[in-house]
């Protein structure tokens, strides 16, 4: 009868510690919606595998502890296979069948738009990491009953990130060359994210003295050799590639052939991808990644992500630093939590973000959110030596403290 | 003039892959009957084929006779497959193959990933004549486009095969009447657009990087090509590619580049509406039965 006794005492002590486990891991549901087939995959795979670090880092170091509980990430990753529509339904599943609190997403612009539309009224978080955002976060939308009081953007500004670039690709250019540049033409793909990028970057190199031409190409152009020979044409001093990677490493050994310009600068390009290319010019080359490149950089940090972030199985890609536009926001999401107390009160959740900072990964000064809940950082752009594809010099640059002259930073 | 010369030479190496999946598919669609929109897609296969190949050390030049004949295999499997089926219904046929062309998208992404593959330029060189660059890797893909066209417009025109097809395309109840197997054409014709797929995708990845999407671009172009010159004429697809591949180089150079798209489309809809039969003439495509 004692034995009878103790064993089920013991039992019931096991039920209560398995009770106590069940209730130690208590699921916070997050949403990840991002192209895994369609033509921004290579975009989209990113953002699941910085999620799936970025889940698997916090859970592993014991979750998220709330008040007196403690939460492990339940990612629910969803494919919109490049299609608005698709966004819009997954943003839809997530937020009223799932029920997430928060959701990382997605490549582009209009697709966030789509997304926040839905996320908003429900008072959920969304973090996007497209600089056109700041087309729309203004005051109105971000205020308490603004349509975008959820919604962050973790990429800087637009007119931030061009004016960092534009100053590091003159700083690394103008000494190779023999006078100092003074002609550019910019070369980007003709679609939505394209134009809003490049009326930011035309400006900003306007107000380092270069007179721009901008030359727009149709998306999805493979044989760039008619428009590269027009820009040829112009006589400039640096072509500047933008905005889509595997675009620009189409377009650019077609330019060195045709001897298009003494200089170039590729946007969204990495230096690791530059090596594994073995792409070689005889003339200087600058490069900036998106946020911060992965196969040069001078941040530790920077380097050990990576090698986690490969580790895991990602591919290297020329857009494999878009990963870094959405995994620090985990952290602070997670830290913000924690600080607030509770999970369910997302007006609390986006008043400690706007007033706390975060040190991250992409970043060695902490990450802020400004007023219109975007980010700042500086940009990394490298330039790598003439004959060469592994020797990268690279240089950090701050972004200017306000909008260039004919720019409304928006 | 350097510039406009320069154009011109653009223009032509810009036709040359244009003219050979133009050829394919107007093989296909005018001739055997079957709209297969996973043309481009078998294009893309035989590139990824191609860089795989090559990256395993292989030789360019015979890389791409393999990538011609694993293409030209997966056509024959795709024809038996699939498409025998739909021979009577072509909008089944080609509803189908649209759901092809996304699972052979998909296929080639699981199997390497998504990002964009390219190869060394196999030969490297870039002629300077009077102040224009000619790069000796295209002149090579218009100089093995041209023996292509030869074969392929000589086997069509002068053949016993040749003639056969033309006239199962003409009156297939009769040509069956009259011994020619018919179905067996079909298949053959599939077999052998889908190898010209598989050999515009090798050079094409010598000029340009692919994607697992290069297909569902190119494959408009195609259809264009081969609409333009006439369903089912060999010579009608040279014709076309070349005045897309002009329309395009020209548009670049001189007019808004934004729509060098959109010129050729215009170029394309203007030849539709005046010459429905296309410029060199062709046969009306598939029929329902």
């Amino acid at each position: 009868m004692r034995q009878l006794g103790l064993g089920l005492t013991m039992a019931a002590a096991g039920l209560a510690m398995a009770l106590q486990t069940a209730r130690a891991d208590e699921e916070l549901p997050i949403g990840v919606i991002a192209a895994q087939s369609g033509s921004f995959v290579s975009a989209g795979n990113t953002i699941v595998g910085a999620a799936n670090l970025a889940a698997q880092q916090i859970n592993d170091a014991g979750g998220i502890k709330v008040g007196d509980k403690t939460y492990k990430i339940k990612l629910y990753i969803r494919d919109n296979r490049t299609d608005v529509n698709v966004s819009i339904a997954a943003a839809r599943e997530l937020v009223n069948d799932i029920g997430v609190k928060a959701i990382w997403g997605t490549e582009t612009h209009d697709f966030s738009v789509s997304m926040a539309k839905i996320t908003g009224p429900a008072k959920v978080l969304q973090f996007s990491g497209n600089s056109s955002l700041g087309a729309v976060l203004d005051d109105k939308a971000v205020a308490d009953d603004g349509w975008l009081h959820y919604t962050f953007q973790s990429e800087p500004q637009e007119w931030q990130r061009s004016g960092s670039t534009a100053k590091g690709v003159l700083s690394l250019l103008t000494p190779q060359l023999k006078s100092p540049p003074k002609h550019s033409v910019v070369f980007v793909g003709n679609d939505a994210t394209g134009q809003y990028l490049s009326s930011h970057y035309v400006k900003a190199l306007e107000a380092e003295g270069q007179k721009v031409d901008l030359v727009q190409y149709p998306p999805d152009t493979t044989d760039f050799s008619p428009l590269l020979t027009r820009i040829k044409g112009m006589k400039p001093d640096i072509v500047h590639f933008w905005y889509n990677g595997d675009s620009t490493l189409t377009a650019f050994p077609q330019a060195l052939k045709l001897g298009v310009a003494p200089s170039y600068f590729l946007f969204g390009v990495d230096p690791g991808i530059y090596q594994e290319r073995s792409l070689k010019a005889d003339v200087p080359v600058t490069m900036s990644c998106v946020p911060v490149c992965w196969g040069s950089s001078p941040f530790p940090e920077v380097k050990q992500y990576f090698e986690k972030y490969f580790g895991l199985g990602a591919a290297k890609g020329p857009q494999s630093s878009v990963s870094l536009l959405y995994y620090d926001y985990f952290f602070w999401y997670a830290k913000a939590l924690e600080k607030v107390g509770k999970i369910d009160d997302p007006d609390a959740v986006v008043a400690e973000l706007l007033k706390s900072d975060y040190k991250g990964v992409v970043s060695p000064v902490p990450l802020v959110f400004n007023k219109h809940h975007q980010v700042t950082f500086a940009t990394e752009v490298c330039m790598v030596e003439p004959n060469t594809s592994d020797k990268f010099k690279c240089a950090v640059e701050q972004p200017p403290a306000a909008p260039p002259p004919g720019d409304n930073g928006g | 003039m350097d510039i406009f010369v320069q154009q011109l030479v653009n223009s032509l190496s810009v036709a040359s892959v244009t003219i050979l999946i133009g050829i394919g598919i107007t093989l296909i669609f005018g001739l055997a009957g079957i709209v297969n929109f996973a043309h481009g897609e078998f294009l893309m296969v035989g590139g990824m084929a191609t860089w795989f190949m090559v990256g395993a050390g292989m030789n360019f030049f015979v890389a791409l006779v393999f990538a011609g004949l694993l293409v030209g295999a997966l056509g024959f499997a795709a024809e038996r497959c699939l498409f025998r089926f739909t021979l009577n219904r072509p909008m089944n046929g080609f509803i189908m193959s649209i759901g092809l062309s996304v699972i052979l998208q998909h296929a080639v992404i699981r199997v390497f990933n998504e990002f964009q593959k390219s190869i060394t330029d196999p030969i490297g060189l870039v002629w300077t004549i009077g102040g224009v660059d000619i790069v000796a890797m295209r002149a090579i893909v218009v100089a093995i486009t041209a023996v292509i066209v030869a074969i392929t417009y000589f086997g069509i025109s002068r053949s016993r095969y040749g003639m056969a097809l033309r006239a199962s395309v003409s009156d297939r109840d009769t040509a069956e009447l009259m011994g020619i197997p018919v179905r067996r054409y079909v298949t053959g014709v599939f077999i052998y657009g889908s190898l010209l797929a598989g050999i515009g995708g090798a050079l094409m990845i010598s000029l340009f990087p692919i994607t697992p999407f290069t297909g569902s671009v190119i494959i408009i172009r195609g259809f264009a090509v081969s609409l333009i010159g006439g369903l089912g004429n060999v010579g009608g697809a040279v014709v076309g590619g070349l005045v897309l591949g002009l329309v395009d180089g020209l548009s670049a150079g001189y007019g808004y580049p934004e729509w060098t798209d959109a010129y050729s489309l215009v170029v394309m809809i203007l030849i539709l509406v005046l010459r429905p039969q296309g410029l060199l003439g062709g046969t009306l495509g598939p029929k329902a039965s």
